[in-house]
This record gives C-alpha cells, structure tokens and sequence, in this order.
C-alpha cells in the first residue's frame, strides 16, 4: 500500500497526458458522465444545461470531457493565500529582484 | 490530403482548427453538443470558421443542419492586409487571437486584421494581456518584432462589446527551438486597469488594491490606467485590470479580469460570485492570482501553457526544451492535440526540487510553404 501511495502523490506524467502504455491516449475522458449522469437526475437536474454538469466536476484532470468548454485562460485558482501578509510574500521572495541572490 | 480525422464534442475546438489547418489534415467532428438543450455549434464557433475562411483560400467548411457536424477542409493560409471581422459577442476577441496569431506565422502574406467584438472578459485572455504576454512568448520563437502588434483602437465589454482590436502579423518561414527553463526573477510589474462607461473610481481602486499586495515585494509596480469614454467606450459598462510581472530572464506571467456589469448570462465564474466584488477585492485578487503565478515557476503562465506547447511542436526538427509550473487542464488538452495532429509527444519530466514541469520535445518541422510560393 506504501507503494502505492507514493504512486498517486507522484504519478507519471507521461501517463496522465498521453495514457499508461498500451491505452487509450486520452484515459482520462469522462464519456461515462452522460450515462452516470442521467441516472442519477431528479427532476431539479433534469433541465440543467449539460455544460454545467461537466464544470461542477471540478476541473482539474477533467479535460477530456468531449463537450467541455474550450477556455486557455486558468481560473482555478481555489484558495488563495493571503499575500497581504508579510510573512506570506516572504515564502516568494526570491522569486523577485529584492530577495536574496546567495541562494 | 488523405483520410479526415474523425473527432467528438466541442472540446479543443479552436486547436483543432489550428492543427489541422497546420498540418493540412481534413477533420469531421460529430456529436457537437448534440444532448444539449442548444445542440450545435455556438455563434463564437461559427464566428471563428468564418474567420479563418477570411485568412484562408479554398477551406471547405460544412456544417449540417442542427450543428453538431463539423466537415472542415483545410485550405492555404493567405493572410492579407486590412481585413475586417466582426467576432461573435458569446466569447471575447481574445478566443479568436489566440488561434489566428498561430495560424497567421506560416501565411503567404503578412496579416493585418481589424477585430471587432468584446475586448476585456473574464473568460478569455484580455487584449492588454495578449499585448504584454502573448506577444512577447512568440518572439522567443524567432517571430520578427517588426509587424507584430495589436492595437487597441476602442474598448468593448460584455454583453454588447463595441470594442475593436487592430492586429498586424508577420509570417515567418519556420520557427525557431528554444531552451527555455530559467524563469529568473521578477523585476518588474506591470499593468493597466481600464474602464468603460463607468467611472475611473473602479479603476483607481483596483490600482491601490492590487499595489498594496506588490508593495513588500517590490519597488518597481507601474499600473496605468485607460479610462474610454464616447466611441472608444464600446456600448457596455465595465471594468478590468490586466497585470504582468516580468522576470530577468524575458519571461512574462500574466493574470487579468474583467467585470461586464451588465452581463446576464451565467458564466463559471457569476454562478460562484452572485455578487459583484467591490472594484478593490477585484484588483487585490487578480494580484494574488499573479503572485500564485509566480509562485508555481516555470517560464509562462497556465495560461500560455497550450501556446508554449503548440510552439515548440511547430519549430524546426530541433530540440525544445521548456520549464512549466503545474500542468494546467489546458496544456495536458494541447498536449494531447499536438500529438494527434502533429505526431509529436513530449517527454514530460517533474522537477521535485522546484515543483515544477520540464518538457521537451523535438519540433515537427513546419515549414511554411505558402510563403515559399510567393
């Protein structure tokens, strides 16, 4: 199980974009949602434009939906620290001109 | 030409254009949002066919009659000066750029375009952020400087735009690799807030906002302010700010938003804000959003993952090799389109030390052939 651990925290990347060797390229299409989706429905749903279902899926991996939304822009952002705080732009400051070069 | 691709769904929908258009490969899409209330096309994709129809002779575009099938035929990219389109207000001038910019380099002549439509939206890059950012990754890649620009003649916003764009664009005969993994530091940040119809107070708080974040950082913050008014002002009232952070080593990391303030429909990001932010959180946000930019490394931003990507694969047969913070959803899509289109995978490798993403990729070797005609 150790092992396995690791493997999730650390997957190949190689196998997250272009598929584990030997499948599909794109393992990771959710072509499932329709059916799953629709059984699971009630009435409140039920005139829910599809596009909204494959948002609240919640992004992350979840490109291969064959109707999603083609947006470059990033917005996932979730939550974000507070960088009024000085010790929070501290944790990036030598990221920028005026942190220290030594390191 | 050979056989068409076959593919499914909207998704990619402006790649797919692209690449095949690139590499001169017929596509056939079916099932287009065919389970949607709406099947079919929406007005911004029928808006972008039309578009690349301008820039290009001979394209075969058939669409059937509910819209949920796409046959393109990929024609020879002509370019050409003083077009004109009028993009289609169901997404921002910014989703046309981003593809045309691209398809543009390998055409016979020059591009000059004006764009018509939204300029500034939350959804897509802004145009202020297409000036300072993306034009600046494509020179890395050998485009010329000279005749490659985007004016931005008037402001638009959601949902009536107004706006209006002038893009010029140079062809280039291939691209040229890159070696491109140091992000270096920022030195300095940049950026414009603008606003239409509305009063510059939104503007000048966004600007103190998003200042008050930069200041235990840096020094070097310069945020200029664009108030329109009459004709330049589109026919909506908004707002925006658009923000790049340039490093020592000529990378650009861009965040940007825009509030319509009359706009109806929902999109992501209304459902999860019913109300309007006050104009300061707004600006304090998009600052953080930079800052979390800068935070993950790697030599562009999740947004211009998918371009840095197209990019590389596009380049002469030599190696590329380029640094990204996460992967974003986008570029793992683009990843995916280049090597169905182009045949070309990326060896993709983490950076434990930094978190960051390393690729690398040897080019397809796109020549661009129409130029050479001429």
């Amino acid at each position: 199980p150790l092992k396995e651990n690791a493997r999730k925290k650390n997957p190949n990347l190689m196998d997250i974009v272009y598929g584990a060797s030997g499948s599909l390229a794109t393992p990771l299409i959710n072509e499932n949602h329709d059916t799953s989706d629709d059984e699971e429905s009630d009435e409140e749903e039920f005139f829910k434009p599809k596009g909204e279902q494959s948002k609240n899926l919640g992004g992350g991996w979840d490109v291969g939906y064959v109707n999603s939304e083609d947006c470059s822009k990033f917005l996932n952002y979730g939550y974000l620290k507070n960088w009024k705080e000085k010790d929070v732009c501290e944790s990036i400051r030598d990221r920028f001109t005026t942190g220290d070069w030594s390191k | 030409m050979g056989k068409a691709k076959k593919m499914k769904g909207s998704q990619s929908f402006r790649q797919r254009l692209l690449l095949s258009t690139l590499s001169s490969t017929r596509i056939t899409i079916d099932e287009i949002r065919s389970d949607d209330m709406i099947p079919g096309l929406r007005p911004h994709e029928i808006s972008l066919l039309r578009l690349i129809e301008t820039v290009t002779d001979d394209a075969v575009v058939e669409v059937n009659e509910t819209g949920t099938q796409l046959k393109y035929k990929p024609g020879i990219i002509m370019g050409g000066k003083n077009l004109v389109h009028n993009c289609a207000l169901s997404r921002s001038i910014g989703y046309y750029l981003e593809p045309l910019v691209v398809l543009a380099l390998f055409g016979k002549k020059p591009l000059s375009i004006r764009l018509r439509g939204i300029t500034n939206d939350p959804r897509d890059p802004s145009v202020d952020t297409f000036r300072s950012t993306t034009l600046q990754i494509l020179k890395r890649f050998g485009v010329p400087e000279e005749g490659l620009d985007l004016k931005i003649e008037a402001r638009g916003v959601a949902p009536d735009g107004g706006g209006e764009v002038f893009l010029t664009v140079p062809t280039v005969k291939t691209l040229t690799a890159v070696h491109w993994v140091e992000e270096g530091m920022v030195k300095r940040i940049r950026g414009s807030t603008f606003s239409t119809r509305v009063t510059t107070d939104f503007e000048h708080s966004m600007r103190f906002a998003a200042r008050g974040i930069f200041n235990n950082l840096l020094p070097d913050v310069h945020i200029t302010l664009d108030h329109r008014a009459g004709s330049q002002a589109g026919k909506s009232p908004g707002y925006g700010i658009s923000l790049v952070a340039e490093t020592t080593t000529g990378c650009y990391i861009s965040a940007d938003t825009t509030v319509s303030c009359l706009r109806t429909d929902e999109t992501e990001l209304d459902v999860e804000k019913k109300e309007r932010l006050p104009a300061e959180d707004t600006g304090a946000e998009i600052a953080s959003w930079l800052l979390h930019e800068i935070e993950k490394g790697g030599v562009v931003d999740s947004t211009h993952q998918g371009l840095l990507f197209i990019l590389c694969a596009s380049c002469e047969p030599d190696l590329s090799k380029v640094r990204v913070g996460t992967l974003s959803p986008y570029g793992v899509e683009t990843l995916r389109n280049i090597k169905e289109f182009m045949g070309v995978q990326f060896t993709i490798k983490p950076d434990p030390l930094t978190g960051t993403v390393i690729l690398k990729c040897v080019g397809s070797g796109l020549v661009n052939l129409s130029r050479k005609l001429s």
